[in-house]
């Protein structure tokens, strides 16, 4: 398959987004206003873990407008069933609830709802309620350390449970991985170099612009719940909805329309929205919950927060022979799917870009009295802050260039297909072509003679590289997507499908997909998603999958339509099907100008003049296409970074950054560069400023905007792109892209800390890197991995 | 507890709304005037999203009391195009650079750019950086932004028009509301 | 997020607003430019039964030049005390901080007085008010009374205005020919309060020192001069100081406080540099 560039497809086509944003006519989950909508605020945990002794809600109820307030008494009870239909039944669940019932669990658990006539009066109400706790112990990673959690056996985040541990790979619920390498073991003993480090990563957080929240009716005498959330995925809502409170999927009627931004964040309904769902039923009125920035800090969902310890064995030319892994996560303590582990990801991915060799993997996860764990940005990437970290101290280690040393792993064109050590397998992918293209855009010789004058004057230059392989999975309800594609009666174009874009372009991309593989205009395509009603069932937007899976049953369905509308054309005309073309919507015979039907009279004949057709063409104007993805979809990409360390202050300017990538064949190259550039700066956010802190006690301390920082315009650079396009073999030829900006940067990013930091030979393997960590690493003692 | 009746002018038309004292001037235009497209995203004063012009000074509409708009001018993101739906100069320059993707920060940024091109109409770089900086974006990585702001001020140069303060022209805050 | 109830009153003259306070005192609380109060309102971690408004009282916002003085009206917006000529040519101290408060919207409301009687450790403002020697009028139901800025900063978001006293205006003195200026801060972010920050003056009468002032923010719990330091540099050649060893002692007593974006050390070190390249700055444009 060839790269394409046809009219829409492969153009940076603006957004048709666009007009109703920039002018404020967007439709965010708040701008919803039914009327009697009550509006919900929460009673939250101030402490990490103790016991419920005390819980009166008398004088939040004679607060004038509160309507009632509930807790768990009144909810818990009613709550059926909790999966969902990305993770599937079958997955192991820890304990869920609605609100705290006689203990609570982190700081931010929701203890009572407060349902009122405005926002304000239920946070008036919410101040009133009388809740007293006995305090207990919290368990935290903070305070016992990873172990010390894992071991605790007389302090449980879940006594229901049995164990802090959560989850430990290999074991039973491992997929199939085996319980040992004896071969590695033979590689490791005998190696020319071994090398071991473990690599920190903090918790930080998605942070979507607009935060969770949705307004919920229960219409008893159509026995039908009516739903608008801010989601990724309005068909994961409904089943949930319906999953909960123990009616069908077909009385729940979702409805995403603009949604601010979720990065993982609203895959899944939130436990407050569930409890806002099950409360609107109960009642039978209409809620409506907004989480405020602080609820969204606090209790909206973690992310990262997790270490991996490698040991890579190679020979003396720096051929990798063999790779140990041993990872783990706090999950805190209620995740938002599962276990909320991302382990099995992690082991599977590690190889990235590379052979590995001999290769085994471990891990454990452990609850703790925090907020839990959330998707973000490929909850996986930790593969790649691992691996490409340990790329760069393998080779300081044995004294190679970074470039060097992964010049000499890389998978390179002769070896595709390549199966990892993980098995999955590489068809079309250039990791090889991207990080000699990043070298070179970097200009990476050139760079270190400056990065020695610079140092002569006593200036902190680094240089960072990371590469990786970005998956996407093609199995269970992710690897089947359905477009629904009809001509109206008057040959426009309506498209619908069960994505959920919250900021993907997905409206864009995908009419150009269809308009191209139709051959109309695009302006005639109408295209919906995040509506349950009219939308085909679909798994919503994650996972960096819109484009090769979404888009690749766009271009089949739009195939199939074309076919019909060409075999109608062709009665009409004449002619055979093969002769016709159709483009902007009108369908001529090949080499007789004259003879030409547009779409709106196809349209009248397949709906009204049927007749004229034989038997075996049906009326009607539509197809419905359920593509079957691949398992796993691959793209790759190499990122450079170069960074100036001040070592007075401690702060870190990013001078450069550029990511050369082969997402295959781009259907928007601007919304390619759009969806990089954000995760990119997530990166500069995670590795530099973000940094979601805890003290001891459980108490979170970075609870506003305040002191959870954000990066701002002034912290980053200008970010330069290199595309290599090798199509993949999916229709279309593309492949994903969303969320590997995110994944691949703060690699990029903490190797070049450690390249600046080289003269002081600081042992840089954990985040974040804000000034006191940089001045700290400046003074501390010189450390290094430690090579045998 | 006290409620007061204030009178102002939003978008070029004369309002008249009953408001608690403690409702934000950003709840009031979202709740009350039905302008939803000024947001909330951290009503802490932080991310911008809910920047409008009173009397024609940017400023944080989470931060102020609606009740002491009265008797000013406000212009929200609904009052930025022009009465017949054109797109202003930096409206017109996100859609060309890519300057948004989810939206939700867009009014914000766009509002707090009209203002801060009126008093920099030839910004260097780093003045875009340093102009934006009180606005938060997630999804753009700011790269599209920062090209729009350039691409804004440009436009507006070439067209003199353009120049005029957003809350001079006067539109109908409900069209398309 | 959203504020506890409260009885709003918008005063429309200074003496109203005085009124006001008498009868209230303790029970309300006074609104100046908001963008610091109203956040903590927001998160329910301030209340209070009243609320006086002192944007609608114009004899609070002005700028004038009064014998040695510039007396700015403590409702005068941060905008304008950036923008204001008199203020450019005669304070230009304050001119320089006021870049580095915030954002423009931030300063579109903000006021001079707000951001003083806010008393933030980290802010800008009460550093330049310390190291000018500025005075601070208050005004209460009982007259009115001027303060210098170590009377007025009391610790971390305290003055030492009374529950029915306000901020009613600051005389910044007027250093006149020869002076040179320069605020350095380092934050986190653009726009962030400061991590570590410093204002500094310096006077220089043919070639000699004739007048110091350095005045640290975000070092301590409330602005802090380095006055042994200033006497000392008083006499000395400009020529021949040694900025980093002037930035190292400027630092050398103070004991900064520790958070999660900074420990101590590191706050002490940073505001060596500032402390240098403020007056390495003020030094050049003195002379």
């Amino acid at each position: 398959m060839t790269a394409v560039a046809g009219r829409y497809v492969g153009q940076s086509v603006k957004r048709r987004e666009d007009a109703r944003l920039v002018t404020g006519h967007g439709r965010f989950v708040e701008d919803v206003a039914w009327p009697g909508t009550l509006h919900v605020a929460f009673l939250r945990s101030p402490i990490a873990r103790g016991r419920i002794v005390n819980l009166d809600v008398s004088a939040a109820l004679a607060v004038p407008g509160v309507h009632s307030v509930l807790t768990a008494a009144d909810l818990n009870e009613h709550a059926r069933e909790w999966w969902q239909n990305m993770i599937g039944k079958d997955a192991p669940m820890p304990p869920k609830r609605l609100l705290a019932e006689h203990d609570v669990r982190f700081v931010g658990e929701a203890i009572a709802m407060v349902l009122a006539t405005s926002r304000y009066v239920a946070e008036d109400g919410v101040e009133l309620i009388d809740v007293d706790f006995e305090a207990e112990t919290p368990v935290l990673v903070e305070r016992a350390g990873f172990e010390g959690v894992a071991a605790d056996d007389a302090n449980l985040v879940h006594p229901e449970w049995g164990s802090n541990v959560a989850q430990a790979l290999p074991g039973p619920m491992g997929p199939g991985m085996p319980l040992d390498n004896p071969a590695l073991e033979a590689v490791l003993a005998s190696a020319a170099h071994v090398v071991t480090e473990t690599f920190t990563q903090h918790r930080y957080l998605c942070v979507p612009m607009e935060s969770q929240g949705i307004n919920v009716r229960w219409d008893r005498h159509r026995e039908r719940l009516e739903i608008v959330s801010a989601t990724q995925s309005p068909h994961e809502v409904r089943s949930c909805a319906a999953r909960l409170i123990g009616i069908n999927d077909s009385q729940v009627h979702v409805v995403a329309d603009d949604v601010g931004g979720g990065f993982g964040q609203k895959m899944f309904p939130a436990t407050e929205e569930l409890a806002v769902i099950m409360a609107a039923y109960r009642l039978g009125a209409a809620l409506r919950w907004i989480e405020d920035r602080n609820e969204n800090l606090i209790a909206g969902g973690h992310a990262r927060n997790e270490d991996l310890t490698m040991t890579v064995a190679t020979d003396e030319s720096g051929k990798i022979l063999g790779v140990r892994a041993h990872h783990r996560e706090d999950i805190g303590a209620f995740p938002a799917y599962a276990v909320g582990s991302s382990a099995s990801s992690v082991g599977m991915y590690l190889p990235g870009p590379y052979g590995f060799g001999e290769y085994f993997f471990s891990s454990e996860a452990v609850f703790t009295n925090t907020c839990g764990r959330v998707a973000y940005r490929g909850p996986w990437m930790m593969e790649s802050v691992a691996r490409e970290q340990m790329m760069d101290v393998t080779a300081l280690a044995i004294g190679m260039d970074p470039l060097e040393f992964r010049r000499r792993n890389v998978v390179t064109p002769d070896q595709l297909p390549f199966t990892t050590s993980t098995g999955l397998v590489y068809e079309t992918v250039t990791p090889q072509a991207t990080l000699e293209q990043a070298a070179e855009m970097v200009g990476y010789d050139a760079f270190r003679a400056e990065q020695a004058e610079a140092r002569t004057h006593g200036r902190l230059l680094g240089i960072g590289l990371s590469s990786y392989i970005e998956p996407s999975v093609g199995f269970g309800i992710m690897g089947a997507e359905q477009v629904d594609l009809r001509i109206d009666y008057d040959g426009s174009v309506v498209a619908t499908t069960g994505s959920g874009s919250h900021g993907q372009s997905v409206e864009t991309t995908l009419s150009q997909v269809i308009a191209e593989t139709l051959g109309v205009d695009i302006d005639k395509v109408v295209f919906t998603q995040g509506d349950t009603a009219v939308a085909p069932f679909g798994s919503g937007t994650g996972g960096s999958r819109t484009a090769a899976v979404y888009g690749g049953a766009a271009r089949e369905a739009s195939v199939l339509l074309r076919n019909k509308v060409l075999a109608i054309a062709a009665e009409v005309l004449e002619a055979s099907s093969d002769d016709l073309d159709m483009d902007l919507g009108v369908v001529a015979v090949r080499g007789n100008p004259g003879a030409t039907i547009s779409l709106a009279d196809v349209a009248a004949v397949a709906y009204a003049g049927y007749t004229i057709l034989p038997e075996s063409i049906e009326p009607g104007l539509d197809v419905s296409f359920r593509i079957r993805a691949p398992m796993f979809m691959f793209s790759n990409a190499t990122h450079a970074a170069v960074v100036e360390v001040d070592p007075v202050t401690g702060a870190v300017k990013v001078l450069r950054y550029l990511v050369s990538e082969d997402c295959g064949n781009m259907i928007n190259p601007m919304v390619v560069e759009g969806q990089i550039a954000g995760g990119v700066v997530q990166g500069i956010g995670g590795v530099f400023y973000e940094n979601f802190v805890y003290d001891a006690d459980g108490n979170p301390l970075t609870t506003t905007f305040l002191d959870y920082l954000l990066p701002t315009a002034a912290e980053v650079p200008t970010i330069e792109y290199g595309h290599i396009v090798t199509p993949s073999p999916t229709p279309g030829g593309f492949k994903p892209i969303g969320e590997g900006g995110a994944i691949n940067s703060p690699a990029a990013l903490i190797n070049a800390v450690r390249d600046a930091l080289t003269p002081f030979g600081a042992r840089v393997v954990s985040q974040p890197l804000g000034p006191q960590q940089i001045v700290d690493l400046i003074k501390g003692p010189a450390s290094s991995a430690e090579s045998i | 507890m006290s409620e007061h009746i204030l009178h102002l002018t939003v978008n070029g038309e004369a309002q008249h709304v009953l408001v608690e004292g403690r409702k934000t001037l950003a709840d009031m235009l979202r709740d009350d005037l039905r302008l939803t497209g000024t947001h909330l995203g951290c009503e802490h004063g932080v991310c911008g999203a809910c920047t409008v012009l009173v009397d024609g000074a940017a400023v944080r509409s989470c931060l102020m009391f609606a009740v002491q708009a009265h008797g000013s001018q406000v212009t929200t993101i609904e009052g930025i195009a022009d009465a017949d739906g054109g797109l202003s100069a930096v409206q017109s320059a996100f859609r060309e650079c890519h300057g948004l993707q989810c939206g939700f920060c867009t009014p914000g940024f766009i509002v707090s750019i009209e203002s801060f091109l009126d008093a920099h109409p030839d910004p260097s770089d780093e003045d875009i950086r340093e102009g934006i900086s009180g606005n938060l974006c997630r999804c753009t990585g700011y790269q599209g932004i920062i090209k729009a702001v350039r691409l804004a001020a440009e436009t507006r140069a070439a067209t003199p028009q353009d120049m005029s303060a957003p809350d001079d022209a006067v539109s109908d805050a409900r069209v398309g509301a | 997020m959203k504020p506890a109830p409260f009885d709003y009153l918008a005063p429309t003259s200074l003496a109203d607003a005085v009124e006001a306070l008498g009868s209230y005192g303790a029970d309300a609380k006074v609104l100046a430019g908001g963008q610091s109060l109203v956040p903590v309102m927001a998160m329910r971690m301030s209340r209070f039964d009243h609320l006086i408004d002192l944007n609608r009282i114009p004899e609070l916002d002005f700028v004038r030049h009064e014998a040695a003085d510039v007396v700015i009206g403590a409702m005068t917006r941060e905008s304008r005390v950036g923008s204001d000529p008199t203020i450019a040519e005669n304070v230009p101290l304050l001119t320089d901080a006021t870049q580095y408060i915030g954002h423009f919207q931030i300063r579109n409301r903000g006021t001079l007085g707000g951001s003083l009687a806010h008393a933030d450790p980290a802010a800008e403002y009460p550093a330049v008010a310390m190291a000018l020697d500025a005075t601070m009028h208050l005004v209460g139901p009982d007259g009115s009374r001027s303060v210098s800025p170590e009377e007025f900063f009391l610790g971390p978001m305290t003055c030492c205005a009374e529950d029915e006293e306000l901020l009613h205006s600051v005389s910044f003195p007027v250093w006149g020919p020869g002076s040179g200026f320069s605020v350095q801060e380092f934050a986190r972010r653009a726009g962030d309060f400061a991590t570590a920050g410093v204002a500094v003056g310096i006077r220089v009468a043919d070639g000699v020192v004739d007048k110091a002032a350095i005045a640290f923010f975000g070092m301590a719990s409330a602005p802090v001069r380095a006055r042994e330091l200033e006497i000392e540099l008083v006499g000395q050649k400009a020529m021949d100081l040694d900025f980093q060893e002037v930035g190292n002692q400027a630092v050398a007593h103070l004991q900064p406080p520790d958070d999660i974006h900074a420990s101590s050390s590191l706050r002490r070190q940073i505001g060596a540099q500032l402390a240098s390249r403020a007056l390495s700055t003020a030094v050049k444009e003195a002379t």
